[in-house]
This record gives C-alpha cells, structure tokens and sequence, in this order.
C-alpha cells in the first residue's frame, strides 16, 4: 500500500469516472495556431494521458464567440465548427490512453486586445478599462448579450461532438465575472444591480448550455472563492455566487481557484504564485466551498508534490487535485507513483518559466524539463542505446547533469567532472536569493538521477585535458558554464558582479548601485536580495537599466514578485540608462550613465557598483580538447533541428567527438543548457 | 546350539516387539477412532515404499543407498535366519545368501556410521547415536555365527569366548532392530509401515485432486479444532510416531531457517510426547530446540492441551508456520505437518479466541470489509477504472472468469494485474470480473485457523459464482487458485480453475498470443509459489512463459518441489513472530547466490515479500508483466514490418 493511495481512488461524476485524483487544469500554452490543437499540443496532452493523470483539460481560454479571440496565447477556438474533427482525434488520443478530456470555453470579454484576429472591439457588461490588456471594451447591447449566450451553447455542442468528457466555463475575470464584480458592471437593466441580478448573465447561459448538451455531459464552472482584490467580490459573495450557480442543479463539479487575474500582480499572487509562496497556499478555498455543496470540487495552484496533493484529498479539502505546472516538470506523476518509483518524480520547482514565457510571447516550457511541449521530437523517457559508449561530461551545472543523465539513461559508461564539492553551478550562487531558493530542486532531482544511475561522479575534481583523455572516452561534453562578465564599460574593473555579492565574497557597501543589462532573473532577483539584506539599515539601493523597464524578460508571474520586493525596500529603479563609465572620486565611485533616448549623461554617485551582465564561456578546457576530437566540436545545425544529431568528421584522425552545451557556449538559461544536453546526448 | 540360539533370540525378540506394540498403541488408541480400511490397504504398501517413500528418499542418493542397503540387507536376513534356523534349511547355499545378505546390510551399517561421524545439525541424537553400533553388532555376530556353516572357520563350541560375544553382539542387534521396532531407534520401521497403510491422506499417494486441500472443519462439533492428543484421530498420532527424526523438514522449513521459534521436527516429537499416557516432559528429545525457545521444556499428556507457555508446544511456534508444505514433501515418513498446524490453530482461534495481534486485525478486516485491506467492496476495481473490465454482473456469461483477489487493493500487485488484463485482450479472450461481488477467497483465514470466516466467505463466493456462466476461473493468486479450485468443492463449489500462467501458456501454445523474445543477457530466475508448485504441482507453465521470452534463465538451488518458501504463506506476515532473520531475505540471497539480476514470481505474495526486500536486490517481477513485455515488442515488431 502506498502512503499516497487516497490519489489512486476512482472518482465518478454521473456516467464518468475518471481513474484517480489527479489531474491538470485548462491553460494554454501557446502551443496552437489557428484555433484547433496542433499535433504538438496533442502530444503534450498525450503524454500525460500516458503518465497516468486522470483529468487532462485542454484549452485555457478557449473562445465561444469570434469577439473573443483565440489569438493571445494559442488557445482553442470553439466559435466554429472547424474545432470538431481535429477535437475528435484528439479526444481518441487521450482515452485511447485511458484518461479523460476536458475544454474550458469562455469569452475574454474585455480580457483581451482589439487589435488581433478580425480586429473586433471587446466587449464587457460596461466600458470601463481593463487593467492587464489596457482595452476599452464596448458595453454589450441586448442583442450582444443573446449573441454571447447562444455562442456558449453552440461551443458547449462542439465540445460533446468532439468527443470531449466535459466542458467548465471560466469565471474569472472573463465575462462572468466582468458582469458579477460591481466595479465592472454597472448596468441598469436586468444584467446589472444586486449580485443575485449581475449573475443573471451567467445563469442564463449555463441553462442555454444544459439544454442544448443535455444531461449527460459533464459541465463545471472554475471560479473564485475569494478574489482577494478590491472593488471585486469578497469572499461571502464569491461563495453566494457559487452556491447559486451549484443550486441550479445544472452543474457537475467546481474547479475553485482564488484571487482574479485582473491585474498582473494579482495574476503572480493567487492564480499562478511560484517558488516565493508555500505549497497549496489557497487549499482553504476549495475545502470551504467543499463543506457547503456536494459537488466535487477540483483545486489547482502550487500543488508540487505528492504529499500535499494525497493530504488535499485525504483530509476532504478538494475531490479532484490538479498539478498542472507539476506535470509540465514531470508528465509521469502517477505512473510513477503507482510503479513504486515516487521518488522519480521531477517536482515543479515553481520557477514560473512557463507561466513568464507566455506573457512575454513565447511557448509554455519547463525551466527544467525540455521535453515538455517538445513530444515530437524530445523523449520524456530515454531509450537505451544499440551500443555502450563511454562519455566523460566537464561541469556539474544543470546541463552536465543532464548531459550525464540522459547519457547514463541511454546505457552509456558516465564519468562526471565536477571542480566544486556540490553539483548545481550557477544554481548554486542564484539560491542565495530567497526569491529564488526553490531553485535548488532543478540540482535535486538531477543529481539523484545521476546518482541512481551509477555515473561516477567526481566531485572537488578540476578536469584537464590530459584526465579527460586518461578516460579514453568516446563523447566529450563540456558543460563548464560561464563566469560573470563585468567588463562593458570604462573603469568597469571596478565594479563587483552579482556573483560576488550573492556568494557573499564581497560585503555590501552604504550606497549600492546594481547595473542590470541581462535583463532576465538574475539581476533583478539578486537587486531583490540586495534590498531585503538593507532594509532599515540606512543603505540605499539603486537599480539601473538601459530597457525601458527593468527585467524586461522576466514575464507576468515572476515580475510582480521581484518588483514588489524592491519597491517595499524604497529600491530607486532608473530605466533608460546606458552605463558607460565608473570611475573612482573622493573614495566614492561613480557610474556614468547615457540616456538611450536623449544621449543626455548623467552621474551616479555610490559606494559600490554591481553589474549584471550574463557571463562569458569559460571554454579554456574546451580548445584545448578540440584539435584531438573528431568533429573539431562541431554540431550540425541541421541535424539538431530534425531531432538527429550529426558530426562533421573534421579531424578523422580524432580520438573522441567534442560537444559544448549550457553557457559554456554563450549566456543563456537553464533551460537551453538543458535542452542542448538533452538533444545531443539522446541521440549518442 | 548356536542355530537353537538364533532362532530363539530372533522369535524372542519378536514376542517382544508384539508385547512393545500392544503398549504403544495405547497411545494410538488415545486418539478418535476412524475407519482406516486399514486391512484392504495393506496390499498397498510394497507400492508405497517402492513409489512415494522411494520418490522422497531418492532425493539423497547417499542416504537412499544407505537405507536400501541396511533395510533391503535386514529383512533379507531376518527372512534367511529365519529359514536356517528356525526352518532348519541349513545348507551352505543359502548360508552364503545369508552372508551376502550380512554384507550388504554390513556396508549399509557402515555407511549410517560414517553419516553418524559426519552428523549435520538436522540428524538427531539420543538413541540414534546408537544405532550404527547396533547394526554393526547384529551383523557382526550374525556373521560369526554363521561362518562355521559355509566352512569358512572350523566350528567351535557354542561356549567359547567368541562364540559367546558374537551371540551376545546378535543378541544386542535383535532386541534393538526387533523389539525396538515399538519404541527405539527402529520405530520408524513398523510404525512407519502401519502408518503408511492407514495413511489420514490416501489420497495423497494416488496424486489425486484436493490431494493438498485442507480437511473442512465441522462447525457444529463439540470441540472445534485440536486442544489435546486425544482430539486427533489415532491415525494421525500413529502417523506421528512414525518420525525417524531424519531432519529433512528442519533442513527444508523457511521458519527454522529464519530463527524463528519452529521445527517440524520438533514440532512432530512433541505431538508425540503430547499424546504420552502420563504426564511427562520432552527433554528425551536429541534433535534441534525451536529457535529462540531454546530453554523451553515441553510437558503433557494426551488429556492435555497441547499449544501454550506451559503445555507442550510454545504459542509462537504454532503461527510460526507459514504453511508452505517443505516439511510435508520432505517427509519420507509422509507425516502431514501442515493439517497438525491448521487443527491446532483452529483450536485456539475458534475455542479460545487466541490469536497473535497482527492476525486479529487481518482477521477483523476480513470480517468487517471482506478483504484483507478493509477497503470497500467497490474500490476492488479502482486499479482498473480505465480499463472498462466487463463485470460479469452486467455480462452474466463469460469464458473465463478473471479472479482479482485482494491483490487488487495492493499497488505493486495492481501492475501485475494490469499487465494481466493487457495479456487477455492482446488474445482476444472473453473475459469478465465480479468486481464489487468479489470477496476475499477466504484462504488467509482458513490459514489462520479461523474456520468459521472461511467457510462464510465461501458459501458467499460460491452463492455468488453460481449466479454466473462461465467455462473456467482464471487467477493470478496461487492461493485464491488452490482454494477455489481444491477447497471450494467441499463446499459445493466445482469449478474448472486455472493459474495466469497456466492459461497464458495455452494462449501461447495456441498462437493466441504472439511474442518477441527479450533477449535480455542478464540472468534470470523463476520462484515457485508454494501453492502453484508444491500444492498443485505446477512448474512447468511458468518455466515455459520465461523461455519463450528467450530469457537467460537460471535455477536456484532450491527450486520446483524444494522450493523455499518467500515467508509470505500461513498468514505468517500478519502473525509476524520474532527471528533473526526475514524469510524473504533468506530467498533473495537464494536468487543472488545463482546470481540472478531479475527474480520472476507468479503469486502477489511473494510479490509482496520479496519487493519489500530492502534494496539493491534482484528486481521483482511477475511472469505476466514479463510476458507482456513480449507481446509488446511483438506487436512493435509487426507494426514496424508494417510500415
């Protein structure tokens, strides 16, 4: 028996049972096109299906009505019958691998941007601004309210004759709720007034949607139990609210979130908080709403692992527990639950990557899993290789690991070269930050895996040349990372690099002044660091970028986080300016600045520069291997794109083949050190 | 002179052995009377000796020539003496017959001399350290007595000294092989032989079915179980007079091994000492003490209760046993040890309501839940919701019945049933479960001792099977296998069963089912379930699965009918008595000493002891989810020609 078997138990909602507890919830990840899943999306849908999850939702925000475009982050469309035969094939996909399927179906309203798709004006119950899209919708005419309800239920058809289990609406923010929040809706006729009258809208389309699906279809509502935001619905509302809509007797189940995604903040805080909250931090939400129907209740948000997740259902709190960023990092929960192999499991680390890409234009991926979303070409399980090889892997950061990982996994004899007494590299100095602490769990689960696999890890061990050729290997990764890079200005030598102050080598001084031209995490979270460590010590902190904001690639869920760190602490955060000299004055540095925009300078004076500017490879190692290898290190490009991987016999006469991974090539992240390792070692 | 001498010893020593039997058997007459046809049996016994004793004995070629040697040369001579000197036919022809004779049972003497010097633990002492000597001296003596005869030496007078010490030495080995044949040494020559022919099992020796099923229990009885001796039938406290305390059950108990507090051995005497007349203790035992219990001293008598601290035999040795069978297929002397456990336990389950704690609560779980993981009769089928399993509820017929058992509740064991499940749709075979409407088989119970729980939940399962059509039960669970088939029909429940592997390698023999073979190059090694093999004598289909996966496959050193129990039999895991070691250990390092890297099983018990063997070990797996590996890979093979 297992500690976790309360996640293993059937549930049955009417005539569908689903085969455990665990589930992912509707998001989208941008992984579509035109309104319809993508083979890609399919796949990564699938492999979960294969993992074991009971409940896959597909289509976060998918669209009801051509008003509400599918445009923003690759969602489904169900305004048209197009999404039928495509939905068909995917929903055979999914139970063909005996889990179930589900789509959310929503219109944005005004949570969303006029200027994409058919370039329609937004809508909403009044014109007021929305704050996270910056739209000023249009307020719904009678006709437009009939419009948007028979839309829901034409959507409602489509998802029963793609063959999907069930179908929710999403509340939040969306129109539902754009017509229950008073500050949004301010309506005189029968769709605004009291609550019992703002929710009017909502009621009649879920009774449209229940004629039009009939009885046996499941339908459920995803909703706030406490938007936690003012001028919204306070927590006795969203419960009244609620129990009206459950009452009906027209709905399934309730998917209980908390907060709103109104804002950008309260997007970071309650819908998706990372690694700086505790674990299922809102599970109070859904075990109220839990105690007052007898609906079974779903709940996502930061459920990372097991433990919580079996706790959430064994002590009554919610029916259905989703783990959704959960199995972006590990597709194979279940499946590896019920294999015994529990201690497998990759757990989300709550880094946000996949949330923040999404908001800055990307596609969702994991900052530590990058097969996920790449089913097509990446594998989640590694297939043992025809022949053993020996391969020596130079570095311990995230992609050595990985390189020694999946090496080890395809069968492959693995001697690892670490120079310092803990794997991790960069991790290692990022953790310091404890907005970024949960980091460590990428190093985690890497080295328990390497460990598992019997690589001989060296540890305290400086590789050089004449020891890797000593392993006459065949394979040589060099994975040796980056060093911090300082040097982009006049006088920069004396300035510090966020390495030194997160590794706590160099004291703060008074007057701090933090250069971030990387403008991802590291600078911003190690300026965020800076400020907790002064706070009411007298010292100040200045931020200064040459973008237009600070961090401009950090995306939606993380930015606030950082962001509301630095303003607590009275950070000064200075945009627009070019660093171009430091120089030494009166034992007082100062930074001399050029606006980007103006080319007026300008002079900060401090006691201490710190520079955030990505690292440099440090890939000494790296050239002196390279006349010995047989492809002269190098990678075809192409190869790499067709998921094959081919080197060119540069060097016949060459003992071993010799491939850079991670930042030992250029600065980059995480992910891309583990996606090159990933990539080329699956194919040795 | 000496002819008269011979003769009379020999008539003297039997007259002897008759007055020895009449009193021994008092001991017999202690216990239940029952019709044995004892006289219609006797015919048989040439059968049983020359068949089932000699398949046992075989097993140990030394002590198998040993034993022919002395018994074949013993009875040749007493028949010879007894033609010379009684019948007067001394002529020098059969005089050398007779010596031959002398010499065969000589070596054979010679030989349980030598196994006396090199003595292992499991031989017991006391007056079977004697027994070499004895041999030795009859056959000395008988010979110099009878060399004047062939001409070998002269003749001399009946009173010379050497004459004298031979007849002396003949005297000695009459009255211990003769008239000891009621009580010493030699007891396990006549009372093995009466034992044999009044069998409690005979139809243990036409291998017929049910042949290893438990006796039912008559609940509506005065007394339910064995408190006393004298709650036994005589044939069965015969039977355990028959003990020649060779050891074989010691060497082969998983429970002895383990230290814990058991060996049948001992276990056997003292169901003798227990059935003595008067009150008495066991300390004239020689053999092994129960491990752990080394200072215990048993006492008795047939009127007392035989299980406790201060009767016979100590409580823990009795839930000790994990009823795996070793000892009763070691017997040469054919005792049923097992049927003595189970009556014991039932005694002190359904009379005094005693029973170790772990077993209680297993008990209490199978009384309240009808399963042994108090889980509700509909989560039986959790491990399958997306497998959309035919219920036979809803189908009402089948072709094959899919037993689940409480393996069902258990998470490595569901895997085994999955790969099952995957396996009998790969062959398009008609299957259905009762899911909800399965109730634990009732084996653990009956086990246990706990008669009255077994017998509701068969009468259940029973009702509930004849409800259904179905041509035959097919189970993963030896133990669910060996009850529904071998203990239901006492119960009015006759089914066609069949073991997974049983019926996948029919599909497989019938190209029901298509594999590619595994060609994995690491060893391999397949562990024989108790109840599939030793019970039911099954060993060949699971043997057959593994190669036909082209698996490197290697045997233990205990294997097939010797095979060492994984610990997981009897309830024992509930009773969970103190040792020194876990059995399941002790068969792991079985599996590593033959270096094996994957231990193959094909029962959820031995599934659940040796997976639960601490790590690094051999992997566990069951044969179906091996099999299916094959299919699978088939199956790819196929597609991949396919395209």
């Amino acid at each position: 028996m297992s500690q976790y078997e309360a996640l293993l138990e059937p549930l049955t909602i009417k005539h569908l049972t689903l085969r455990n507890r665990v589930m992912s919830t509707s998001h989208a990840p941008r992984y579509n096109t035109d309104g319809t899943p993508s083979e890609r999306y399919i796949r990564y849908h699938e492999e979960k299906a294969k993992g074991g999850i009971g409940l896959t939702m597909c289509g976060g925000s998918s669209s009801v009505s051509l008003d509400s475009p599918a445009d923003l982050w690759g969602q489904l469309s169900f305004a048209s019958d197009d999404i039928i035969a495509p939905m068909l094939n995917f929903s055979d996909r999914i139970h063909a691998q005996g889990s179930k399927l589900m789509a959310q179906i929503t219109h944005l309203g005004r949570r969303t941007r006029w200027d994409v798709a058919h370039w329609f004006p937004t809508i909403s119950s009044s014109p007021n601004r929305e704050p996270a899209h910056r739209t000023f919708p249009k307020e719904m005419e009678d006709w437009d309210i009939q419009r948007v309800i028979q839309d829901y239920a034409k959507a409602a058809i489509r998802c029963r004759e793609g063959g999907l289990d069930g179908l929710e609406f999403l509340a939040d923010s969306q129109i539902f709720s754009q017509f229950w929040c008073p500050t949004v809706n301010q309506r005189k006729d029968k769709y605004g007034g009291s609550l019992r009258d703002r929710m009017t809208f909502s009621l009649e389309v879920l009774e449209a949607v229940r004629k039009a699906v009939g009885d046996d279809f499941i339908v459920g509502l995803r909703v706030s139990a406490d938007t936690l935001y003012e001028g919204s619905l306070s927590h006795e509302e969203c419960v009244e609210a609620i129990l009206t809509h459950a009452e009906t007797g027209m709905l399934d189940f309730l998917n209980i979130t908390a907060g709103t995604a109104f804002t950008e903040r309260m997007l970071a805080e309650t819908v998706c908080p990372g690694m700086a909250f505790p674990a299922a931090p809102f599970l109070y939400l859904p075990s109220t709403i839990k105690q007052e129907t007898s609906l079974p209740v779903f709940h996502a948000t930061r459920i990372t692992d097991l433990a919580t997740a079996a706790r959430a259902i064994e002590e009554g709190h919610v029916d259905m527990v989703a783990m959704t960023r959960g199995h972006m990092a590990d597709p194979h929960i279940v499946k590896k639950l019920t294999e015994g192999r529990a201690d497998d499991i990759r757990q989300c680390v709550g880094a946000g990557y996949c949330i923040s890409r999404i908001y800055v234009g990307g596609d969702a991926l994991c900052i530590q899993n990058p097969a996920t979303g790449r089913e097509e070409t990446m594998p989640h399980v590694i297939e043992k290789a025809q022949t053993r090889r020996k391969v020596v892997v130079i570095g311990g950061g995230p992609g050595g690991l990985e390189a020694a990982r999946v090496s080890a996994e395809r069968g492959h004899e693995v001697v690892l070269f670490e120079k310092e007494s803990l794997c991790g590299g960069q991790i290692n100095i990022m953790i310091k930050s404890p907005l970024r602490e949960g980091m460590s769990g990428v190093t985690r689960w890497l080295y328990g895996q390497v460990e598992k696999l019997g690589v001989d890890i060296r540890l305290n061990t400086t590789a050089t040349a004449e020891m890797v050729l000593a392993e006459n290997p065949d394979v040589v990764i060099v994975a040796t990372g980056g060093y911090p890079r300082t040097d982009i200005a006049k006088g920069s030598e004396l300035a510090v690099s966020t390495w030194d102050i997160l590794s706590g080598k160099v004291e703060l001084g008074e007057s701090i002044l933090l250069y971030d031209d990387q403008a991802e995490d590291n600078g911003v979270t190690c300026a965020a660091y800076i400020a907790g460590r002064i706070a009411d010590s007298g010292k100040v902190l200045e931020v200064v970028t040459p973008e237009r904001r600070l961090a401009t690639d950090v995306g939606e869920s993380n930015y606030p986080i950082y962001l509301r760190e630095l303003y607590k602490h009275d950070t000064v955060i200075t945009p627009d300016q070019k660093l171009t000299e430091i120089y030494r004055e009166e034992g007082k540095l100062v930074a001399v600045f050029k606006n980007g925009f103006s080319d007026r300078e300008e002079e900060h004076v401090c006691d201490q520069v710190i520079i955030e500017h990505g690292t440099l490879p440090m890939d000494e190692l790296y050239f002196e291997l390279k006349p010995n290898s047989r492809n002269l290190g190098q990678v075809d490009l192409l190869s790499l794109t067709r998921a094959e991987l081919e080197l060119p016999p540069n060097n016949p006469q060459g003992e071993f083949d010799l491939i850079r991974v991670g930042d030992a090539v250029s600065s980059r992240n995480i992910h891309a050190a583990m996606y090159d390792a990933l990539r080329i070692c699956k194919e040795l | 002179m000496a002819s008269t001498f011979v003769a009379s010893t020999l008539l003297l020593g039997f007259f002897l052995l008759a007055v020895g039997i009449a009193i021994r058997s008092r001991r017999w007459r202690r216990g239940v009377a029952i019709d044995t046809r004892f006289f219609s049996r006797m015919w048989q016994l040439p059968k049983l000796y020359l068949v089932d004793v000699h398949d046992v004995v075989v097993s140990k070629p030394f002590v198998a020539r040993m034993h022919a040697c002395v018994a074949g040369g013993f009875i040749a001579v007493i028949l010879l003496a007894l033609v010379v000197h009684l019948g007067g036919w001394d002529v020098s022809a059969v005089n050398w017959v007779l010596l031959a004779m002398l010499g065969l049972m000589g070596t054979g003497a010679a030989m349980v001399l030598w196994r006396r010097i090199k003595k292992p633990n499991s031989l017991s002492g006391g007056g079977f350290s004697r027994l070499p000597y004895s041999l030795l001296a009859f056959v000395l003596g008988l010979t110099w007595l009878s060399l004047p005869s062939v001409g070998l030496i002269d003749a001399a007078p009946f009173y010379s000294w050497t004459n004298l010490l031979a007849a002396a030495l003949f005297a000695w080995g009459v009255f211990e092989l003769i008239s000891g044949m009621s009580g010493g040494p030699m007891k396990h020559s006549l009372i093995g032989a009466l034992h044999l022919i009044a069998h409690p099992r005979p139809e243990r020796f036409n291998r017929q079915q049910g042949a290893t099923a438990l006796k039912r229990q008559d609940l509506e009885a005065t007394k339910l179980g064995v408190e006393t001796a004298q709650d036994l039938h005589w044939n069965r406290l015969l039977s355990f007079d028959a003990c020649v305390q060779c050891g074989r059950c010691e060497e082969a108990c998983p429970a002895f091994a383990a230290g814990q507090p058991l060996n049948p051995k001992k276990l056997v005497q003292d169901l003798v000492h227990a059935s003595q007349l008067t009150p008495g203790d066991n300390r004239s035992f020689a053999g092994s003490a129960y491990p752990r219990k080394e200072s215990f001293v048993g006492r008795g008598a047939s009127h007392l209760p035989i299980i406790g601290d201060d009767a016979m035999i100590p409580d823990e040795t009795l839930w000790a046993c994990t009823t795996c069978r070793a000892c009763v297929q070691e017997c040469p002397m054919m005792i049923e040890h097992v049927d003595a456990v189970v009556d014991l336990r039932r005694f002190q389950v359904l009379e005094k309501g005693c029973m170790p704690s772990g077993s209680v609560k297993v008990i209490e779980a199978i009384r309240e839940t009808d399963n042994r993981f108090e889980k509700t009769a509909q989560s039986r089928l959790d491990w399958a919701a997306d497998l959309n399993l035919k219920r036979l509820s809803e189908v009402k017929s089948t072709e094959v019945l899919l037993w689940l058992g409480d393996a069902a509740f258990e998470l490595r064991n569901q895997r085994t049933l999955r790969a099952l499940v995957k396996l009998l749709n790969h062959a398009q075979v008609d299957f259905a479960v009762l899911g909800e409407e399965e109730l634990d088989v009732g084996e653990t119970a009956r086990r246990l001792g706990d008669e009255a729980t077994f017998s509701v939940l068969a009468t259940r399962n029973i009702e509930t099977l004849n409800r259904y059509t179905f041509s035959k039960i097919v189970t993963a669970d030896p133990h669910a296998f060996h009850t529904l088939k071998n203990e239901y029909p006492d119960f009015g429940g006759e089914y066609r069963v069949a073991h997974h592997t049983t019926f996948l390698n029919e599909l497989i023999e019938c190209s029901r089912l298509e594999v590619s073979p595994l060609d994995e190059e690491s060893q391999i090694t397949y562990h024989d379930p108790c109840y599939l093999g030793r019970y039911n004598s099954e060993y060949v289909a699971p043997r057959a699965l593994l190669d036909a996966l082209s698996l490197n496959r290697v045997e233990m050193r205990r294997a097939q009918v010797k095979s060492r129990c994984c610990g997981g039999g009897g309830g024992a895991p509930f009773s969970d008595i103190d040792g020194e070691r876990r059995i399941p250990d002790i068969r792991m390092a079985d599996a590593e000493e033959v270096g094996a890297e994957t231990v193959a099983v094909a029962c959820p018990g031995c599934m659940m002891m040796l997976d639960g063997v601490v790590e690094p070990r051999p992997a566990v797996k069951d044969v179906a989810e091996l099999l299916l590996e094959g299919v699978e890979k088939a199956e790819a093979n196929q597609k991949e020609r396919a395209n």
